[in-house]
């Protein structure tokens, strides 16, 4: 490859670019011949063009060593059609010791021809990691490098099958930076296809949207243990009785009438109140939970809500809810102690900042001071599921604890 | 196209004022000039009136004071010649078969007239009887007829004679030198007419150009050069003939340079206060169509009743033409198809 | 039979249209005895004499020429010596030939061929790729064929129709593109105005016209090893321009990549990642992205020119970017 310090010094005699855009040139003519000592810018040759018959000449003084070129034969621009020998001085003038240029004709590829004839000095190696900017200054954005980006055609064929970001959960992203790909997706919806499949019912659907919406806030819960006692002896004493839940809905009530922007909403940078103190309450129906409200829940007596509390009940359990008597609620009481659960976490209705939870009573020990000794009491654990941005723990703590106490004095109810 | 058979100019039959030719024609020719320079007159004091008035949007640029320089020019072109006017040609458009309808139409943005509202003012004709609809970049439109007579002449019709008119500002432009060149080198039929009104828009010749007569430019092509008085009609009528006589005779281009004044701002939103006075007081400043007008009666080829009634009939034709195409339909976007292609296949979806 | 150059091509087109239609006459800078400075008219004044004329250096002269032939029923080739010189008949193009039928309701059906792109050495005036500036005046058609076949068909196809024509033919591509045969009949042909998938594909879309589809073809050609199969489209014209086609293919593969020889500014890529980003959005799976001339004239130094404009492995390189958003 390299001549050796002792060994002549051979330049290669090349085919020179001899116009716009010719490619290659055929040999017309030889005038040295091989032995011959030529003189520097003497023709050594003559080639046709498409437009002229032009001279290569030699690039110096030398010997000429071979000649490969055939008179008749055509040869690419770039080409080495013989070599000559030069001296020392020449070989260093001329940059034959040097590294072999990094510019070389690409070889021409089988189907798409060798269209670079020009030397590409640039050797960018492709980053895998990095998303590098195509646009000076400007780098690609950052979202659409991350786990969390959708792409419009994401969204189009989400949005085509009813799909959200939620549906995605247990879907493991193969894309950039862990993201779900169009191609998981389609794999991830076939894979569905394996397992039995029930449609869902409306009320689901339904639940399952609001849920969604709720929870892309941040909920916290707070638990308070409320004692009973009272409350059911004075339940015993009533003709017609009003259910736990009740006692807690006005108890509620009172409490925010009280405080009302515990149960107000944060839209951006303003607390937007509560305009009535309507309460709902969360009723089992039929593969989903439907909340009937009562209105202006703390400008009536407790005993003044029974009949239209039982009432509510019944439609609801019915399905027969009015418009009227759903929706609109501040707040919302859930009695999830009727399924035995005495703590739960349970999540407010997307609108609503608040939701007081009931688990069931039990006969626990409690530790009396005065006497010195355990004594048996009812007692059940309240919840205050809550919309973090709205209030923190010690309002919760604080709501929780008036209606404990006003759940202890019933007769104010 | 054109409303009446011109007739066949002899060879320059029109001689100065101080000629005596009592030929038929020339009479015949003469009467004919003057009455198409009185419709342009009138017909533009019509357009400057309806500007002032705001019907006519855009701009309006008159050629009062030129009007025997370019009726000279287009009463000895005829039917398959070529015509590429410019902004002061309303007497040569008349004189090639334009109209006093089809004006106030393309002026007025009637869906009716030949631009159809696409375009508008002195930049309509009808390019395929020969009338090119003339592009505002002066000097455009020289290489342009030498191509239609590059055509005609492709078909062996050897006795077509094109033909343009620019101002002395316009021969300052690249374009007006390639096209003369272009013509020249082709030996073309073509009658260049370079009204030299002494003022480009506001800018006088001493700031135009250097060159001491603009004739000598034809020197500079290769081409046959021409000097007319240009308000002169006889004159105009006689210089021109010649040369577009030439022209059909085969011997190359011909350029005529005429020396005039503009009688009017370079539109009408402007009042030339830049011509000093004592060049409109001058004989250059005098009125051509009076001067015309005075050489017919002088020769009793036109008596003075006949110049008053001409002139009424004109008004009333003006007047009522006007009237009529007010009462026309402007072009409705909702119904244009907006497509700027004449391919079936190119739709609007490009 | 030898093979036929992308030259000779358009050589055997004008020299059909010469043929076949005696409206057509070629115009242009040593068009006539010596056969163009491209050799693309060789031998066509000696075989039409008198078709074949030499025009003087006056291109605004030349188009206007051409424009005023047109509108007495020729059909006239003018022919630019470069497509950088185009610029000095810009306002007869532009301002006369593209406004005359929308304006007269007369067609204008002239061509104007543009010896366009680059080539090692040309320096800034000898390189250019004018099609963006042409492609937005509304009443011209603007072709920039890729293939040898395309040459042909399309300089055919260009001077039968009835509006004007810039036909950008790619200097490189003259002699360095070959074919065994041409489509005997223009019919055979994919019409112009319709895109061609050079190369079906199935993980990325690469847009490119003239030149750049030979850089794509390298570039997809050089994926493979990476596991991707890139999909070319050939757009063939630049205006009209087959949106659904390339619609077509980004609604298969979700990503696109447009490369351009010329500048990014108002370019042909632009305008294609525009018309793709507007209709349709939903079919993208990463922004689109495009890959054109650095922002300085065209260099002169071959080692400049060489990092200048898109080749097959910058190509490939933003290929792979696109790929891994």
């Amino acid at each position: 490859m390299f001549p050796s310090p002792d060994s002549p010094k051979l330049l290669p005699i090349i085919m020179p670019q001899l116009g716009e855009s010719i490619a290659e040139a055929t040999i017309v003519r030889v005038t040295f011949a091989v032995g011959d000592r030529v003189e520097a810018d003497k023709d050594l040759l003559e080639v046709e063009t498409n437009k002229a018959v032009m001279g290569v000449t030699s690039p110096c003084g030398g010997i000429l060593r071979e000649l490969s070129a055939t008179i008749g034969e055509s040869y690419a621009v770039g080409a080495t059609l013989g070599y000559l020998e030069v001296s020392e001085e020449d070989a260093e003038r001329l940059g034959l010791n040097d590294a072999p240029p990094a510019s070389v004709e690409k070889p021409k590829k089988k189907k798409a021809p060798g269209i670079s004839g020009a030397a590409e000095a640039e050797s960018i190696k492709p980053s895998k990691k990095a998303v590098e900017p195509t646009v000076s200054g400007l780098p690609v954005p950052a979202h659409a490098g991350g786990a969390s980006f959708l792409s419009p055609r994401m969204k189009a064929r989400m949005a085509e099958l009813g799909l959200h970001a939620a549906d995605l959960a247990g879907v493991a992203g193969s894309g950039a930076g862990g993201r779900v790909t169009i191609d998981d997706l389609e794999r991830f919806l076939q894979d569905l296809e394996r397992n039995t499949i029930s449609p869902a019912s409306s009320m689901r659907v339904a639940v399952a949207d609001a849920m969604r919406r709720s929870w892309t806030r941040p909920l916290a819960t707070v638990v308070l243990p409320v004692q009973l006692d009272i409350l059911l002896a004075h339940r015993k004493l009533q003709a017609v009785k009003a259910g736990p839940a009740l006692y807690a809905l006005r108890a509620l009530a009172i409490t925010l009438a009280e405080m009302p922007t515990v149960a107000g909403r944060l839209i951006g940078d303003r607390v937007i109140h509560p305009r009535s103190i309507d309460i709902g309450f969360a009723v089992e129906a039929e593969d989903g939970v439907l909340v009937p409200v009562i209105r202006h829940a703390d400008q009536s007596p407790l005993v003044d809500l029974i009949e239209r509390y039982n009432r509510l009940v019944e439609l609801a359990r019915a399905r027969r809810l009015p418009g009227s008597d759903t929706g609109g609620s501040i707040a919302t009481i859930t009695n999830y102690g009727v399924f035995g659960l005495t703590m739960a976490t349970p999540i407010p209705l997307p609108e609503q900042s608040i939701l007081l939870g009931m688990g069931a009573g039990r006969i626990t020990p409690f530790w009396d001071q005065d006497k010195k000794t355990f004594v048996p009491v009812t007692e059940a654990q309240f919840t205050l599921s809550f919309d973090h941005r709205v209030l923190d723990g010690g309002a919760a703590g604080r709501l929780l604890q008036r209606v404990s106490n006003l759940l202890g004095a019933p007769e104010e109810l | 196209m054109p409303a009446a058979k011109s007739p066949k100019t002899k060879r320059s039959q029109i001689k100065s004022s101080q000629g005596n030719s009592a030929d038929t024609a020339a009479r015949e020719l003469l009467r004919r000039a003057y009455r198409t320079m009185l419709e342009a007159r009138l017909l533009e004091e019509k357009l400057a009136a309806l500007y002032r008035s705001g019907k006519i949007v855009g701009g309006v640029f008159l050629g009062r004071g030129q009007e025997a320089l370019s009726v000279a020019l287009g009463v000895h072109l005829r039917r398959g010649d070529i015509y590429a006017p410019l902004i002061r040609d309303q007497a040569g458009r008349l004189a090639f078969g334009d109209t006093i309808l089809d004006t106030l139409r393309t002026y007025l943005g009637s869906s009716l007239g030949s631009m159809r509202g696409r375009d508008g003012n002195i930049h309509r004709g009808r390019p395929s009887e020969g009338y090119h609809a003339m592009i505002s970049h002066l000097g455009a439109m020289v290489s342009t007829v030498c191509g239609g007579l590059v055509a005609k002449r492709f078909r062996g019709e050897k006795s077509a004679v094109g033909a343009t008119c620019i101002g002395e500002g316009g021969t300052s432009t690249g374009s007006f030198h390639e096209g003369m060149n272009m013509a020249a080198v082709e030996n073309l039929p073509l009658v260049v007419v370079v009204a030299n009104n002494q003022y480009s828009y506001s800018t006088p010749n001493d700031r135009q150009f250097a060159c001491s007569d603009l004739l000598s430019k034809a020197t500079g092509y290769g081409v046959v050069g021409h000097r007319a008085t240009g308000n002169d009609l006889l004159d105009c009528l006689g210089v021109i003939g010649e040369a577009v006589a030439a022209a059909r005779r085969g011997e190359g281009p011909q350029l005529v340079v005429a020396d005039l004044l503009r009688l009017v701002g370079h539109g009408e939103h402007d009042d030339a206060s830049y011509i000093p006075e004592a060049m409109k007081k001058s004989p250059l400043g005098r009125d051509c169509l009076e001067l015309a007008r005075q050489s017919l009666i002088e020769r009793e080829w036109l008596s003075k009743e006949e110049a008053v009634s001409w002139h009424e009939a004109v008004e009333k034709e003006v007047e009522e033409t006007s009237s009529k195409v007010l009462r026309e339909p402007p072009p409705d976007p909702a119904e244009e198809d907006w497509n700027a292609f004449a391919s079936p296949s190119l739709g609007r979806n490009l | 039979m030898s093979s036929i150059t992308y030259l000779e091509a358009i050589r055997l087109a004008q020299q059909r249209a010469l043929k076949e239609d005696p409206r057509v006459f070629i115009y242009g800078q040593d068009v006539g005895v010596f056969g163009g400075a491209f050799k693309a008219t060789k031998n066509l004044s000696k075989e039409f004499p008198g078709r074949v004329l030499d025009a003087p250096i006056s291109e605004d002269a030349m188009v206007g020429l051409a424009i005023g032939a047109a509108v007495e029923g020729m059909r006239p080739i003018v022919e630019m010596q470069f497509a950088d010189f185009s610029t000095c008949g810009f306002n007869q193009i532009v301002n006369q030939a593209a406004t005359l039928h929308y304006r007269t309701g007369i067609p204008c059906p002239i061509v104007v061929r543009l010896p366009s792109g680059g080539t090692p050495g040309s320096g800034p005036f000898h390189s250019q790729s004018m099609e963006a500036i042409y492609a937005h005046y509304p009443g011209l058609v603007v072709m920039t064929p890729a293939t040898v076949e395309d040459a042909y068909t399309m300089l055919l196809e260009a001077v039968a129709l009835e509006d004007p024509v810039i036909f950008c033919e790619h200097k490189f591509l003259y002699y360095h593109l070959k074919a065994e045969s041409l489509p005997a009949t223009v019919g055979e042909a994919l019409p112009f105005g319709k895109a061609r998938i050079a190369r079906p594909g199935r993980d990325a879309t690469i847009v490119a016209y003239s030149a750049m589809v030979h850089e794509a073809l390298a570039a997809a050609e050089e994926l493979i090893q990476d596991g991707y199969d890139i999909e070319v489209v050939d757009l063939r014209t630049v205006r009209p321009i087959d949106t659904d086609t390339i619609l077509a293919s980004v609604a298969r593969t979700g990503r696109l990549l447009v490369v351009g020889e010329a500048w990014p500014w108002g370019g042909v890529a632009a305008e294609v990642i525009s018309r793709v980003a507007t209709e349709g959005f939903g079919l993208l799976d990463a922004p689109p992205q495009r890959l054109n001339a650095k922002e300085t004239p065209v260099p002169y130094h071959p080692a400049l020119w060489g990092t200048h404009r898109p080749t097959a492995s910058s190509v490939a390189n933003s290929l792979r970017q696109l790929l891994e958003l």
